[in-house]
């Protein structure tokens, strides 16, 4: 379990790393874009590059929240059990929630990978060069992360049996 | 075979199920019972990255948890304290307008509580005021700015119901002061009956506390001036003030170190963004599938067969989104239930800018409804005290806020008067 354990703990680095480096450069990108239009310029890359960040962001701030468990959800179980005190239904609850969401985001990739592959064949290039399936990718490529770690947790759980939900 | 998915999907849900996951799934049963390719999904979710508000949401919302994160809260108490302290009820006041402010800036997901709730729940104590008063009004103040500009819901709101977010930033000013005066009243009230006052006013004090947090303090005038003024658009001015407020928190106030603690930060206020933002792609595709199957339309026949005006509309209106907001967080509500009211709104007459703003009160109210509002278990979290305790405390807020949203409801003037 322990190597499973530095497995996550690795892509949780990896992605704190990158969304420093997406928001630092989200900040760089949109303030140059108001400084250019200052001196009526602008390079029209500029934005769509911006909001291919945010959406970035979106995939690999979800793999964060997944790690935290702090995904928006309408929790009424959830919390019941919590405020009861009842852990081992608690924990029960978060391995189905776990490994239901495993399976769906398994889907999620393939029906995003699908969409890939249609812009591989018909897609063009968007921006700096970029083709649009390595933009369509970003989908796919988040939601690989995102349901990594959601199996991580369902397994990880079984090493924390007697530990309860906390 | 419908209903069996529409249940399983149902109870995945209220399981705790992350709704974007719900939502995605909710679309591919759509999607495939309506024959439809799943690859439409994800050419849905791809449709959000064409979206030219969608910068507001990260940078924004970096930029309020900056703020949380460095010692702007303990200065902006500061000046509040110089500037009501002695008045009955003062402290609380300060307490209201401060936890306003920072809840403009991070969008009402729990860092006012657990940013200022350690803050003010010792000044409240000290002051006299009441364990139930002190915690109700800490648990209430943590969703209270959500209708003051750049809050995240309204930016969020404005995506998805396409309505101008400048204006719905106008239209929520008069009646977010309305929440804060009828809540201003009740510390009044409190303050004199509580508290004894022992500070005077003293403008050298003011002018003190007021050169301390300067660069923060004339931070909300400037977004405002910016965006009315013509000067920016609100994304720019979402970069604007993300930017700025890197500087002076790591540069000039020095409270934080751009290599030691905004990382931390990023992750903090990124973890809420991504999840937002999955919520919002991923209804895309489920949502426009409820707009293509006129899902909408058949609830209005269904409803006009009960609701013969616009008022009957707005009364059940109010206990419905009061449910939800008891049920469902702002974001989660705001992305499946917008797409929803919007057209039946509009068949009876109602603004669309008003609907935001009513739609938002009740959410705000929401935050503090019982069995699930939000700030009740944060609240519970941060002061260790049993939920049901925050259920009695908040008790006289709840129906003060109720009070508010009835004027909100039912005076549509307070919302479009500086909109129109």
């Amino acid at each position: 379990m322990k190597w499973l354990s530095t497995i996550d703990d690795g892509i949780e680095k990896a992605v704190t790393g990158a969304l420093f480096v997406t928001v630092l450069l989200m900040i760089i990108c949109s303030m140059a874009i108001i400084v250019m239009r200052w001196f009526n310029s602008s390079f029209m890359w500029l934005e769509p590059l911006v909001r291919h960040l945010v959406f970035l962001s979106a995939f690999l701030g979800g793999a964060l929240a997944t790690g935290k468990g702090t995904h928006i959800g309408i929790d009424i179980l959830g919390k019941y059990f919590e405020s009861k005190k009842m852990w081992k239904a608690h924990l029960m609850v978060n391995r189905i929630i776990n490994l239901a969401s495993s399976l769906i985001l398994i889907v999620f990739v393939k029906l995003s990978w699908d969409f890939v592959q249609v812009e591989a064949e018909f897609g063009k290039e968007v921006f700096l060069g970029i083709h649009s399936r390595f933009l369509v990718g970003i989908i796919p490529f988040g939601f690989s992360i995102i349901g990594i770690r959601f199996i991580l947790k369902f397994i990880l759980s079984f090493g924390s049996q007697n530990k309860g939900a906390h | 075979m419908a209903l069996a998915a529409a249940l399983g999907i149902f109870l995945l849900a209220i399981l705790g199920t992350p709704l974007f996951v719900i939502l995605g799934l909710a679309a591919m049963t759509a999607f495939h019972m309506s024959d439809v390719q799943l690859s439409a999904i994800a050419i849905e979710i791809y449709k959000v990255s064409s979206q030219p508000s969608i910068l507001t949401i990260p940078l924004f919302t970096f930029a309020g948890y900056m703020m949380a994160e460095s010692k702007s809260p303990q200065r902006l108490l500061r000046l509040s304290d110089a500037l009501l302290g002695w008045l009955p009820g003062g402290v609380a006041i300060m307490g209201l307008v401060v936890c306003a402010f920072f809840t403009a800036f991070t969008g009402a997901s729990g860092v006012t509580i657990i940013a200022l709730g350690g803050l003010l729940y010792p000044i409240l104590k000290n002051e006299g005021y009441s364990e139930d008063f002190s915690l109700g009004l800490i648990t209430t103040s943590g969703s209270l700015g959500l209708l003051f500009p750049p809050s995240l819901p309204i930016i969020l709101y404005g995506m998805v119901a396409k309505v101008d977010i400048d204006s719905l930033f106008r239209a929520g000013i008069l009646p977010g002061i309305l929440l804060i005066a009828i809540l201003s009243t009740w510390a009044v009230m409190n303050g004199v009956k509580s508290t004894k006052i022992n500070k005077k006013l003293i403008w050298g004090d003011v002018w003190v506390a007021f050169k301390g947090c300067i660069w923060e303090a004339l931070l909300p005038v400037a977004i405002l001036i910016g965006i009315y003024g013509g000067f920016v658009t609100t994304t720019e001015a979402a970069s604007l003030t993300a930017f700025y407020i890197f500087v002076i928190e790591c540069f000039i106030y020095k409270d934080l170190d751009p290599l030691k603690d905004i990382p931390r930060v990023v992750k903090e206020s990124m973890s809420l963004v991504g999840g937002i933002l999955l919520i919002l792609c991923c209804a895309l595709g489920f949502t426009n599938w409820l707009v293509d199957e006129e899902i909408p339309m058949k609830i209005l026949d269904f409803m006009r067969e009960y609701l013969t005006n616009k008022y009957s509309f707005l009364f059940f209106l109010n206990v419905f989104l009061l449910i939800v907001g008891a049920l469902m967080d702002i974001f989660s509500a705001i992305i499946v239930v917008v797409p929803l009211i919007v057209p039946i709104a509009k068949e009876f007459g109602v603004d669309p800018v008003h609907l935001a703003i009513i739609f938002l009160a009740n959410l705000e109210i929401g935050y503090i409804t019982p069995p699930v509002g939000i700030n009740l278990f944060i609240s519970s979290f941060r002061f260790e005290k049993p939920v049901t305790e925050l259920y009695r405390a908040c008790v006289p807020y709840f129906i003060l806020l109720i009070l508010a949203l009835g004027i909100i409801t039912y005076v549509p003037l307070l919302s479009l008067a500086l909109v129109r």
